[in-house]
Parts: structure tokens; sequence; C-alpha cells
């Protein structure tokens, strides 16, 4: 096992450390350069750019999905005989490949020949998400949590489908209205479920590379380019190995940070 | 505070075959402390589900002081329960959890303020008023639900379904105490669902004993101790349960069966019955000798007497029996208190 | 036999306990609920490893065998049961494991179901049963397993008054019939004298006292050994400026008797209840509150003082 995560995790991990504190030409001409690297894409403008962008995108999805998926599950009726059938459809969209999902929404969103797309137009507002940047991050947006609000529904449900029922027999008896019941009952012992959800899209969202590169190619210009794209573009695209391998590492610690101040927040949280 | 009417109720799940519950007619009287015993299966959630308006009969009346409540959803009867585990909202401290059944019916600030502080001091809350649930022990915790349920003060029912199970057994009877002492001082009408025959005659004033979805007796604790209806209360109600022996045994007895529970017997050297004692079981000692539950098997059976257990298994010993009930075709015919 | 020596339960505990458990013989565990019970079957079955200590079973150290090479079977409070294996399947699933022949095996758990009175229901799953009948199929399966060891932690908590009754019964008969070592923990003191031939007594993960439940009855060791089987608590009092204190069945309201020594207290009534066969009068007796435990359902009113009779031979002093 430990074999396992030492070949699969480790040593490529200490080979791109080792790769950001060096410059690399070719493979038998390399220079240390310390930490230069990490100082130049720190300051680097379109780092700085791609990493708001990249921020602005993970909150707005969350702050959509984590609702939007609380509702749909409150929606989901517990023992019916279309509850299976109900998360089944529910889970459809997670197991698209992502890149599928992307051509799906290309497609869909065509100002031309799209059913969104023409739809959009036909009421008369000027659509084209290759042209303007505000539509585009809306298309993108409308994507992602088309894709993943599933997710957060049926983690929701699960946790809603534990509640004991006497909690809402109790509520009746108080008579308490729907939102108490939410507020008081509901979203509370949500909270575990609520932490794995936002966790997960935090991470996945910060990744996110697929779906926006499909979709808009990072366009137009730089409005949908988030960091994943620009690391790539910086990596293959123009084998600057050395800038890569630094930002590969800045764009894991980033990755680390949160998930490390959230996770705390809510274990402090819980232990008071 | 009302007075709870069951007026020939009957109760079948959709879908079900059978009634789980038939012809039930109960009368429970303003504030009346009144048990309901009987063994899973009995149909007591059910009872309790249709007095708290979960369900609604499938026919005949539920009446609260006269009114027909039959077809009322829970909110709008004035009821309130207490569960098998505590059922509070834990992100309220204690006082706004006492005070939220009273909030939610929109009654003024300082009437609310006064009655958590009515409660909180009957039920010895005072020091964890600002304390939210999770930080309070089992027993604290239901103490609360309880004093959620008798906050409001125009509270017709406080139902309690089986409120001991979750505390330790060291403690139930302290919760025990609570209950009798609270439900005496407020005069609330309770009804206390119970498979626990100790907690039910300890608790009512009158209990109703349940099965198979009918009510087979209501009555005083002593009555429903002393004179069982039939030979079901007998051996239901009492650990271990009414002795049964054909009244052949006892002469001067009529009816098919005679039962007499277990402190209402001695062994003693010539009695009614002969046996071999087969099985000592020793609680406590009386005056140093051990006391405690003998079992004898017996032609008829084994019997089981209360009392001096100063026995080894293989001894002879004959029972002589003080006290007995008689049976006819298993209901009572007579209670003959001095053989 | 089983040996526990030196057995710390919780890394909190300054010294640890031995004990010795012999076959044929149900050993009941009392304690309250946080006093290491469950953590003491959970070494015993293997399913942890104890802060220090080791476990001897008829001689052999088991300390570091998984729970499948140990020779222990453990029914659990919960009704545990193979939820889609009928009733003779999960019966049978302990000697299939041993790769007992098919006939063998049919024979064997018929036998054992039949002990437990569940011969109807071979053919019926978990969820079909009541929560007596999960039990005892639970309990089917540890005797089906023909283990060692035998333990049982507070198996019948979650079962109704009168089944647990019935339960008690059954099972005093079915555990001591083979030469298997029974370990039967409960909270509850009821359950020392009913199934017990010796009786364990722990506390914070200590050994307080052991013997046969008469013994510890009659001579507790300390306060807390006294309270433990003391249902539901202990009366104290000071008397010649010790520490005194009496069992609540001790107690007496009438004292017809008087060639034994006697002491007389005064009650002030605070609450009485009655079960029928027993009646709890509780009260307050120079300033401590006190329980009398007396036969039979008796009248008594809440307010007024009582004389209560105490013999100095049931009086313990610490």
């Amino acid at each position: 096992m430990v074999l396992i995560v030492a070949f699969s995790a480790v040593i490529p991990l200490m080979t791109v450390v080792n790769y950001s504190v060096q410059d690399i030409l070719d493979f038998n001409t390399r220079f240390f350069v310390g930490f230069d690297w990490y100082r130049e894409t720190l300051n680097d403008p379109r780092f700085i750019d791609a990493f708001w962008r990249q921020i602005g995108f993970s909150l707005t999805v969350i702050a959509i999905e984590i609702p939007l998926g609380i509702m749909v599950a409150k929606g989901i009726p517990k023992a019916s005989r279309y509850t299976p059938l109900i998360l089944i459809l529910l889970a459809l969209p997670l197991l698209i490949p992502w890149n599928v999902v992307a051509t799906i929404w290309q497609m869909f969103a065509r100002p031309d020949i799209g059913l969104l797309g023409v739809s959009i137009n036909a009421l008369g507002i000027d659509y084209n998400y290759t042209a303007s940047p505000i539509q585009a991050w809306l298309t993108i947006v409308a994507m992602d949590v088309w894709h993943w609000t599933s997710l957060v529904a049926l983690l929701s449900f699960a946790g809603l489908s534990a509640i004991p029922g006497p909690f809402y027999q109790a509520a009746e008896l108080d008579g308490a209205g729907k939102w108490q019941v939410f507020r008081l009952i509901e979203l509370p012992r949500l909270r575990g479920v609520l932490v794995i959800a936002v966790l997960l899209r935090l991470m996945d969202s910060f990744m996110i590379y697929t779906e926006p590169f499909v979709l808009t190619g990072g366009g137009p210009g730089n409005a949908t380019t988030f960091l994943s794209q620009y690391l790539t573009t910086m990596a293959v695209g123009q084998f600057d190995l050395g800038p890569a391998a630094a930002f590969s590492v800045i764009y894991f610690l980033f990755i680390l940070l949160f998930c490390w101040l959230f996770y705390t927040s809510v274990i402090s949280r819980d232990e008071t | 505070m009302a007075q709870i009417t069951l007026e020939d109720v009957s109760f079948r799940y959709p879908g079900a075959t059978e009634d789980t519950l038939y012809g039930l007619d109960l009368q429970i009287e303003n504030g009346e402390a009144h048990a309901l015993l009987g063994a899973s299966g009995a149909g007591k959630t059910t009872m309790l589900n249709l007095l708290s308006g979960l369900l609604s009969p499938t026919s005949g009346r539920l009446l609260f002081d006269g009114n027909d409540v039959s077809d009322l959803p829970g909110r709008e009867r004035n009821v309130a329960q207490v569960f098998q585990f505590p059922v509070l909202y834990d992100s309220l401290t204690v006082a706004e959890n006492l005070a939220f059944p009273l909030r939610t019916r929109g009654v003024a600030t300082d009437m609310i303020d006064g009655q958590v502080a009515y409660i909180c001091s009957e039920l010895s809350l005072g020091k964890i008023r600002d304390t939210k649930p999770p930080s309070l022990s089992l027993f604290e915790k239901q103490l609360l639900a309880v004093g959620k349920a008798l906050v409001r003060p125009d509270v017709s029912l406080v139902l309690l379904d089986e409120p001991l199970t979750a505390v330790e057994p060291k403690i139930k009877w302290k919760l025990r105490q609570t209950l009798l002492k609270v439900q005496k001082d407020l005069g609330v009408t309770m009804i206390y669902v119970t498979h626990d025959q100790t907690e039910a005659l300890t608790f009512a004033e009158r209990v109703s004993v349940l099965s198979a979805g009918g009510i087979l007796q209501t009555g005083t604790p002593t009555e429903i101790y002393q004179s069982p209806a039939n030979e079901f209360i007998g051996h239901f109600v009492g650990s271990p349960g009414m002795n049964f022996l054909p009244c052949s045994a006892v002469p001067s007895t009529t009816g098919d069966r005679i039962g007499f529970r277990p402190e209402w017997a001695a062994l003693v050297d010539e009695g009614h019955v002969d046996g071999t004692v087969t099985r000592v079981r020793v609680y406590s000692t009386q005056d140093s000798k051990a006391h405690g539950l003998v079992t004898l098997m017996t032609p008829h059976g084994e019997v089981f007497v209360r009392g001096n257990a100063e026995f080894e298994t293989g001894m002879k010993a004959s029972v002589r029996i003080d006290r007995c009930v008689t049976f006819q075709g298993g209901n009572r015919v007579a209670e003959i208190a001095h053989v | 036999m089983l040996a526990l020596a030196n057995l710390r339960l919780n890394a909190g505990c300054s010294e640890g306990f031995s004990h010795t458990f012999l076959s044929g013989q149900i050993t009941v565990v009392l304690g309250a609920n946080n006093a290491g019970k469950t953590d003491m079957c959970r070494f015993i079955t293997g399913l942890s490893t104890p802060a220090r200590g080791e476990i001897l079973l008829d001689g052999e150290d088991v300390s570091s065998m998984s729970p499948q090479q140990r020779s222990v079977s453990l029914v659990y409070q919960a009704f545990v049961n193979y939820p889609n294996l009928t009733v003779l399947e999960n019966i049978e699933s302990p000697l299939r494991a041993h790769s007992a022949p098919a006939a063998a095996r049919l024979t064997q758990a018929s036998d054992i179901a039949a002990k437990l009175q569940l011969t109807e229901l071979l053919h019926r799953l978990p969820h079909e049963l009541s929560g007596g009948q999960q039990q005892r199929v639970a309990i089917a399966r540890a005797l089906a397993k023909d283990a060692r060891v035998l333990l049982l932690d507070e198996p019948l908590v979650n079962l109704d008054f009168k089944l647990r009754e019935a339960l008690e019964n059954e099972l005093r008969e079915l555990l001591t019939a083979s030469n298997t070592i029974v370990i039967y923990t409960s909270s509850d003191p009821r359950d020392a004298f009913t199934l017990g031939d010796q009786l364990l007594l722990l506390d914070n993960g200590r050994k307080l006292q052991s013997g046969s439940p008469v013994d510890v009855y009659r001579n507790p060791n300390c306060l807390r050994s006294m309270e433990l089987l003391a249902d539901p608590f202990v009366n104290r009092f000071l008397g010649d400026g010790s520490e005194c204190a009496i069992r609540p069945e001790h107690v007496r309201v009438d004292d017809k008797d008087h060639s034994q020594a006697s002491i007389t207290f005064e009650m002030q009534v605070t609450a009485f209840e009655t079960s029928g066969d027993e009646s709890f009068i509780h009260g307050q007796v120079a300033d401590h509150d006190w329980i009398a435990r007396c036969q039979g359902m008796k009248e008594i009113t809440v307010g007024s003082k009582l004389a209560l009779h105490v013999r100095e031979q049931d009086i313990v002093r610490f």
C-alpha cells in the first residue's frame, strides 16, 4: 500500500518540486535557480488575473450549487415508488465524461443551432458566448451547475433521510413553520454532509480544466482562462518546465490551504 | 388540560388486511395521569399517533373536551409529545427550546419569560438555562424535552412515548419522580405509553392494558395488579406474572383455573401443591436469610414463589396459596383474599 | 478458563486488573455506562487491543491473535444478523466458515434453532422478525460457533419487559448447558442475581470486586460496590462517626420483631410509588435522600413523617 502511494504520488511530486527550482533548457542542461521561478510566477500579471478569475468562479458555483442542491434534495420524496428512479436520473449528469459535458453544452449553447442559444436569441437577447465575456462566464457557470448540483442534491438527500421522524413530528406539534424546520432541524443535521459537498466542489472547481477549455478555449480573449488552463499552456505549450513546475507547486499549495482552512474551521465548530 | 375520549375508534393502515386497532372505547379525565401498557405490536404506537394527530381514525371519533378532533392536524390539537430519545433543537439554548412552542403561537414575550422561568424552577433547569443541548447529559436533555412539552399553559394533552428508554437504569427513578411531581403540580392530562409495567404502575392513576389492538382492562394500578380481568393481564403484569393452576388443586375454588402471584404464596412442608425446587434466585437478604424467587416444578407445571429462598435445587417443597383469583374460560370469576 | 492479566482498559487507568473466568459458569460483569464493559468485550474478542495486559485462553496467550483466530463469539446489544440470509443460513454461517459438511451443518443448526424456539422461522429473513426473535437468531448464531468464550454485551436491553423476562429464563438454561465460558455484561443489578454464577464489578475501568452475587451483596468491599448492586441507590448516614450505608430493601416500615437490635430513623416522605409487588418510599432522613423498598402495595401519604427501622446486622460500615 505504501509503495503504491509512493509511486503514484510522492515520487512525481518530488520530481515537480525538483524541477521547480531549476532552469531546464534540455534534459542535460540545468541550472539551480532557487526560488526565482516562484518569485516570477507570483508576480506574473497573467497568473494573478487567472487566480482571481478562478476564485471568482469557484465561489460563484459553490454559492449556487449548495443552496440549489439542498432545495432539489428537499423536493425528492423520501419513500415513494419513484424515489430510486429520481435518484438515478439525478446521478446521470455526474456520470458523463467531462469533455462530453462540455461538448454537449458547446452545441447546446450555439447561437445558430443550439437549443439554448436559439431560444435566448429568440427572446430578443443577443446571445453569443464566444463573443461576450459575461455571456461566456454565465454559460460556463450554468454548465457547471448543471453538471454538479446533483452531487450536492444526492449528498443532501442522504443527510435528510437520516433525520429521524420524531424531529419532524415534534416540530409539527410545536407549530413550527417550514423555514424554522429547515433552519433548526435540517440545516444543523446536514452540516456534516455539506462540509463534504463544499470541500469536494471547492477542490474540483479550483482544478477545473476540461469544460472551460472545450467550451470557450479560455476565451473570448482571457475571459475564461482559469488557473489550470494557464498552467497547461505554460508547461505543455511553451515547454517552460521550470516556471510550470513552480506554478504547479503553488497551485497545489493553494488547494491544500483552502482545504485546511475549511477543515479546521469546521472541526473547531464541532468541538464547541 | 382536557378530557380525552375515544369513541369506538378503529384504525387500519392503508393496504393492510386487518385493523391495527379496533373498537377502542376509553375516557381519560381532565388532569389524569394515564398509562397505556402493552407489548410491542399491541398497537400502542398507533394509538399514540392517533392522539397526536399523525394519523386519523379509520372509524370512530376522538374527542378533546367533547370537541371532535379526529381530523384535526397535530399543530391544531394543542398536544405535546415526549419521545423515546430527547428531541430538541440543538442550536437553541435550553431557555430558547422551552420558549419555542410559545413563540410559534405568538404568545407575548413577558408571558413567555414567565412560563419559561416557571418550568425551569419546576424541573430544576435553572442552572443550565443558557446551555445548548449538545453539552447536556441524557437525563438533562430528556428533562428539557419534558419541560418543552409542558411549557404551554393551555396544552390539552401530553403524550409520553416510553420516555425513560434512553436514560440510564440508575437514574430512571429520578425522571419518573420528576414526571409524577410535575404532573400533580400542573394538573396536566398525561398519557404514558410503555411496555414496562413497573413504569406504568408507578406513574399512573389508571392503567389501560392493550393487547392485539384492543383494550383488555382499564383500572387503577391496584385493580390491574390484584384483580386482573383475564389471564393474559394476570400473566403480563407482574414480574414474573401470575402462576396458574387448575382449580382442582385448591379446594373451595370454582372455575377453570386459579391464578396467584408469587408473593401470594409460601413454600411450606404441607401445602396445596407439591413439587421439586428447580431454581433459586436470591435477590436480597431479610434477617440475614436469603430472599428471592424460587422456581418449583409441580405436576401442573412451573410455579414461582417469592419469599424465603433458603432452598437448594432438588429439594422437595409444597406451595401454600394464601390469596388467588379464579378464572373461567380465561376471564376472571372471583377474587379470594384468604384461601 | 479465560484469564485477564494486568488488563488496562483505557489509557487513563494507572493500574491494570486481573480476573479469571471459569468454564461452565456465567459471569455477570456489572458496571455503569462508561465503566469499561464494552471495552473489555472488545479486547477479549480481539476487535481492539488494550493499552496493556494479556489475555490467556486455556493457558494460551491470545493477546496478539486476530478475532478470527480466537475461539470467541459476541452477541451485541443491537440485533446483528446478516440481513440477506435466512434465519437458517444465519445460524449456519459460523459452521460454514469452518467448512463443516452440509448435512452436519443442517442438523446442528436445526438443533440450536429448536433450543431457541426458532424452528418455525428458519426460512424467514431477519427484517421480517420481531426484535426478540432477531436477538434469538443472533444468540443462536453465537452458540453455533461453539466457541470457548461466549460474550453477551447487554443483549436484552433493547427488548420489551416481558420478552426480556422470558429470554432471561431460557438463556440461563441454554448457557450453562455447555462447558463454555459465558460473560454477560449489564448495568442492571437484577441481572447479576437472575443470571450470574459469578459477579465482576467494574467502575471507570477498574475492577472493584468479584465473587458470587450473594457474597458481593452481603460483603461489599467499598461504597461503590454496594451502590452498583443497589436498586436504585444506597441510603447513607453518619453513625458513630463513620460512613454507614443501608440497602433500600433493608429499611423496614413496620418492625414487629423487636428481638433484633435495630436503629430507628424518621423520614419526611416526599414521594411514593408502587409497582404491584413492591413499593418505594422516597424521603429525607437527616438531610440525606433515602428510599425504602417494601413488599406489597402500601398506603403512604406524601408529606407525612414515617418511622423507619434498620437492623444492626444489615448496616454496612466503611
